[in-house]
Formats: C-alpha cells, structure tokens, sequence
C-alpha cells in the first residue's frame, strides 16, 4: 500500500502545485524565446527561472511540502532524487558535481541520515523515482518516501539538445501537426509517499501500478513500434472505464509522439482523453515525471482533464483523442507515461482514492547464476581468470575483439557503455542460454557513484569558448543510463532498465529485488559498473534470477 | 575537395574503427545499408562540416540532400565552404 499525502512544484509558472494547476488551467504557458542567457549557445525558446540552483531547488521543494520534520528527518524515510544532469552547469569550474553527494546535501539538509537513491533515467527519472518510491514502500524497506525530482539547464544541456536538432525555436505545439520539435524547461517537484496507514485519511491519492520498458530499438530514437511505450501501457492499463485520462510524454518532437500515437493504439486506448503539458512548461527532464504527475493529480481531484496547450489539428499517422481544451471528467484514474533516451519508457498508473489495492507481496527470493570482474587489469568471469594481454584502457577494446567482434557500435561508445557492453556480452556468452531471442523478463539494473563523469568531460570539451563544436555523439553519452539501452538493444531485451546512482554496491543489492515486483520480471542483469576514466574502470556485474 | 581526405574525416568523426578510405566509394550511399550510419551519425556529420568547413547547415532535411554520399558532400563542401 503507498499513500501520497504531499507535494508541491517550483515552476517559472507557480510556486505550489493548486497555484501550477491554477496557472496551467487558465492557459498560461512559461515558455519565452532567449538570445543570451547561456554563453555560445544559440537562440532558443524554453521556460526558466531567473536564478536557478540544482540543489536549493530540490530542497525549497520538499519544504514547500509543508510536512512534519520529525517524518523528513526519520530513520524510517529515504531520500529518493530524479535528476539527469544534476550540477553539471559547475562542470568547467569543478569535478565536484557527484550527483549522490547532492542528494545526500539535500537529505541531509532536513536532517536524514539514510544514504539516498539517486534515478538518473534519462527524460523516465522521475516516473522511475516514482516507481522506485513504489516498491521500496511495497517491500517494507522503508516507510516514508521523499521523492525529490529536479533539473536546471545550462549551456551544457542546452547545446546538447540543440546539436540533436530537437529544439522547436517557438513554442512547442505536442501532438500537432505543425510541432517542429520541443523545448526544454526548469521546475522541480516533490512527492511524499508513505505505507504508514495512519496517514491514509490526509492521502489522496496512490500509485496503483508502475511498469518499465525498453524500446531495444535505439540510443535517442523513438521506436518506430511503439514498443516500450505500449509494453508499459499494456502493464498498467487496468480497467478502461475507471481510465479518465493518459497523460504522454508529448514532447513535441515528430518521432516522440507519433511513436506514442501507435503505442495508445496498439494498448486500445485510442479513445480515451489525452493531454501533454510541455506547451506549458517545455521539458523538464528530471522534474517532468513528477510534475506531470502531481498536476494530473490534482486535475483529477478536481474533475478536469487539462488541455494540450499548442494542440490544434492532428498531427500523427493514427489517431488518438487529444484534448486540447480543459473538460470535466468523473473518474478517478490516469496514466503518466514518459519516455526518454537509452530506449527506456516508464507509465504508472494512479487513482485519486487511497483503497482497493491488492495487499503487498513478499520479496521473491533470488539467486546468482553467473558473474563476471573487469578492471583494467583482470578479468574474472564465474571465479575463473579470462586470458588477456592488454590492460587498462586498451583491455577493452581487446575484450571485445576476442570475445564479440560483429558489433561495430561498441567503438561509438563511451567508456562506460563499453565496459558494461563488454561484461554483458561474456557474461551472456557463458550461459547456456539461446542468445539474442526477444524477451520481456530480464531486466537490466546498473549502478556506480560518479554517473558518467568521464564522458560529461568530454562533451564539455566540445563546449569550450574557444572550441564550440557540441558533439551529438558524445551528448547521447552523458546519459549514464546509455549502457543499460546498449544492453537491450543487443539483446533485444524489452524488460525493465534503470540506472541508479548510489553512494556504495551495497545499496545496489536492496534496489534488486525490488526489480522483481515488476511482473514478468524473472531475471535482472545487474551490477556496478564504474568509470572515472577511461583508464580507470570497475564492472561488477551478475545475472540474478528469481527462485520459483 | 580531396575526397579521400573527406572520407578519413568521416572515419574519424563517426569512429568507424577497422575502417579505411578506400573501403568507402565515392558514390555509395552513406546511409542505409553501406556502412552502418543512423541518425546520430548524421548529426555527427553536421558537426563535421561545421567544424572543418565552417557549414552551418539549416535542418535535417538540408542535411539528407547533402549527405547521399561522398561524392554530393564533396561537392557541397566545394560550393560552400568558409574555411
């Protein structure tokens, strides 16, 4: 059982979520077009603060909550944070931008010494958190979840975007067939959830079902099926006629929502409202999970289905009910579906009444059936040394020569999707297993400490003043969850991926078994998988599977 | 325009290890089958021309036009090119 019993969202819009919806109701969009607000970068159009701090953010958004500092400050409440890029505007002053040491600031800040869970999923973090929050609850890890998402753009993000040529340069119109791609945002939201029934009566609402998917299609496109999409839908659709509406991700980009088009029609839900919000706040990337969701909430509480600002004539190959003006509604479910780069897609079901959900099952038991070691100097895989000559940076390389050989993407990659790429490819090599046939039920769970630092250092160098090229290939990179896509892709892997970034391996082994609460879920490829550098990496990575 | 200049360019931009110029012809579609590229590689390609030849070109489309093959960048890169 989880409880939502408090939230509140920071926009260039609002300060509170009753005063985001208000805004959001009457039309009001925070989108502007900007010449000079981040150094090189060209003109663009996005919604942003006038001053905006990652980390003072995060935290004025849990105080804007409003709740009890004896449950923020708890041995039983775990910090959880949604971000993708965190501090990384600091970049080319400092390395000191760990996304785990800012969430444990923000933790700590409210005096709670729990070590937090950072969901660094690409644009999905924030339904992920939400999911993540979810099954901590379900499993009685923890009672209180603080579910913190934000992001702050910068010229590192923003000339990321702008060399993907995804940027719309006027406001961004989802679903519509004159959208010319999209526009990014600044927000941050907080969501407080709890399994403890004494707060039923001050809750309103829950999560009723979550699920994750991956498209196992491409790094940055969206798949051409749906795929991912409609796997999460499928998952968590429940029954239609309680169904009010699907909030999308409605980027505003061709491919994003016409892919998300055939996914509601391949789930049947083709008639049932939709809404995006981007016409309002642009993409907020960490933030827009739990934005979205927040307003979805309490537009259904109060009998409203927002509309899809910038909506006007159809703009997909299949036809799905967009609602493009504010209507009333009685029912007291929606969807938030979301979907982001590494192929990953997240929806979670919810419902404005806090009952009827079915009674929380046991963590499944599981167990190792294969591992594998590489650093830069060994390679161990099921407790046997696995020959090599070279070492360091060049082990890699070497690695995939011997043991895989046809995939010519690996030498695209970065360092950390090689070395996870690497490890997988031996690592599924010894079992005996039929290889590269579909399936659903492993999913692919990695973590490390430093995200992916190495190829943030990168890309910055193609950011410099003196030396201003934003490289596509390398922005993809800075996306730690990449690896987990690169993964899937081989494999064709459509079960679950996620990325976390944690303080230490061990608390990667209690975000394991939570993976198995997705249903269909048998198997998990899981493990830390570090890399600094590109000469200095540590992959640790098993393939668990659940004991029946 | 050297077009084998152009192509180690290319290998080098898009990483195409194991690759060299003469594997690549001058009036091979680069997308597609060929060589392997997708739609990063295409903006990658954007970069390339801005980068080497001060090309600043305007949309995905301009970019699809440009890019058929080695032998069409070459040629573009000769009409436009800044520096």
């Amino acid at each position: 059982m989880n409880y939502i019993i408090a939230d509140h969202i920071i926009s260039p819009l609002a300060a509170g979520s009753e005063n985001n919806l208000d805004a959001v109701l009457s039309g009001q969009s925070a989108l502007r077009s900007y010449t000079d607000r981040f150094p090189m970068v060209d003109p663009f159009c996005a919604s942003l603060f006038d001053n905006a701090d990652f980390e003072t953010l995060c935290i004025e958004a849990v105080k804007g909550t409003n709740t009890d500092a004896c449950l923020l400050s708890s041995k039983d409440t775990l910090f959880v944070l949604s971000t993708t890029k965190g501090n990384v505007a600091f970049l080319s002053q400092t390395e000191d931008i760990a996304l785990i040491d800012s969430a444990c600031r923000i933790a700590q800040t409210f005096g709670n010494t729990n070590t937090p869970v950072v969901v660094s999923n690409a644009c999905i973090s924030g339904v992920c958190a939400l999911i993540t929050a979810q099954r901590i609850l379900e499993a009685g890890v923890y009672k209180h979840i603080v579910v913190v998402g934000c992001d702050v753009l910068s010229t590192f993000i923003v000339s990321g975007f702008q060399s993907f040529k995804a940027l719309s340069p006027d406001p961004c119109t989802p679903f519509d067939a004159s959208r010319q791609g999209l526009n990014l945002g600044e927000a941050a939201a907080c969501v407080i959830m709890t399994s403890d029934e004494t707060y039923a009566p001050v809750s309103y609402g829950s999560i009723l079902a979550g699920a994750i998917h991956n498209d196992a299609n491409h790094i940055s496109g969206p798949s051409r099926t749906g795929e991912g999409s409609f796997l999460c839908l499928r998952d968590v659709m429940g029954q239609e006629d309680t169904l009010a509406f699907v909030n999308v991700h409605g980027t505003a980009t061709l491919y994003n929502d016409e892919m998300e088009a055939i996914a509601l029609n391949r789930a049947g839900l083709q008639n049932i409202p939709i809404n995006a919000l981007k016409g309002y706040y642009g993409h907020t990337l960490g933030a827009a999970g739990l934005l979205e969701t927040i307003l979805s909430l309490h537009a259904l509480r109060r009998g409203v289905i927002i509309g899809t600002k910038g909506y006007s004539v159809q703009g997909t190959t299949q036809a799905v009910a967009v609602s493009s003006e504010v209507r009333r509604t009685d029912k007291k479910e929606c969807i938030k579906l979301l979907s982001g780069f590494g192929g990953c897609n997240a929806a979670i079901r919810l419902t404005t009444e806090s009952a009827l959900q079915p009674s929380a099952q046991p963590t499944p038991a599981y167990c190792t059936i294969a591992d594998i070691v590489i650093t830069p100097e060994k390679v161990i895989l099921n407790g046997q040394s696995v020959p090599s000559s070279a070492h360091g940076g060049a082990l890699l390389s070497e690695l995939y020569r011997t043991h895989v050989g046809d995939w010519p993407k690996f030498f695209k990659m970065d360092t950390l999707s090689r070395l996870g790429f690497v490890a997988s490819e031996i690592l599924l090599g010894s079992l005996s297993e039929e290889r590269f046939v579909p399936r659903q039920d492993r999913a692919i769970v990695l973590a490390n400490r430093s995200s992916c630092l190495q190829n943030d250092r990168e890309y910055q160098r193609t950011i410099m003043p003196d030396n201003y090229y934003p490289s596509p290939a390398l922005f993809v990179y800075t996306l730690p969850n990449i690896v987990t896509g690169e993964i899937a892709i081989r494999n064709k892997y459509y079960g679950e991926t996620s990325f976390y970034v944690l303080d230490n391996p061990a608390q990667l082994e209690q975000l394991i078994a939570l993976a198995f609460q997705q249903a269909g879920t048998k198997s998990v490829l899981t493990g830390w998988i570090e890399c600094p550098d590109e000469n200095t990496f540590d992959a640790h990575l098993k393939i668990v599977e659940k004991i029946q | 325009m050297n077009n084998d200049l152009l192509k180690q360019q290319i290998i080098e931009a898009l990483n195409l290890e194991d690759l060299t110029p003469a594997d690549i012809r001058d009036d091979e579609p680069l997308f597609g089958e060929g060589l392997g590229l997708d739609s990063i590689d295409a903006l990658e390609l954007f970069v390339l021309l801005d980068k080497q030849y001060g090309i600043k070109l305007q949309n995905k489309e301009e970019g699809k036009q440009v890019f058929r093959s080695v032998n069409t960048m070459a040629a573009y890169i000769e009409e436009h090119r800044t520096k």
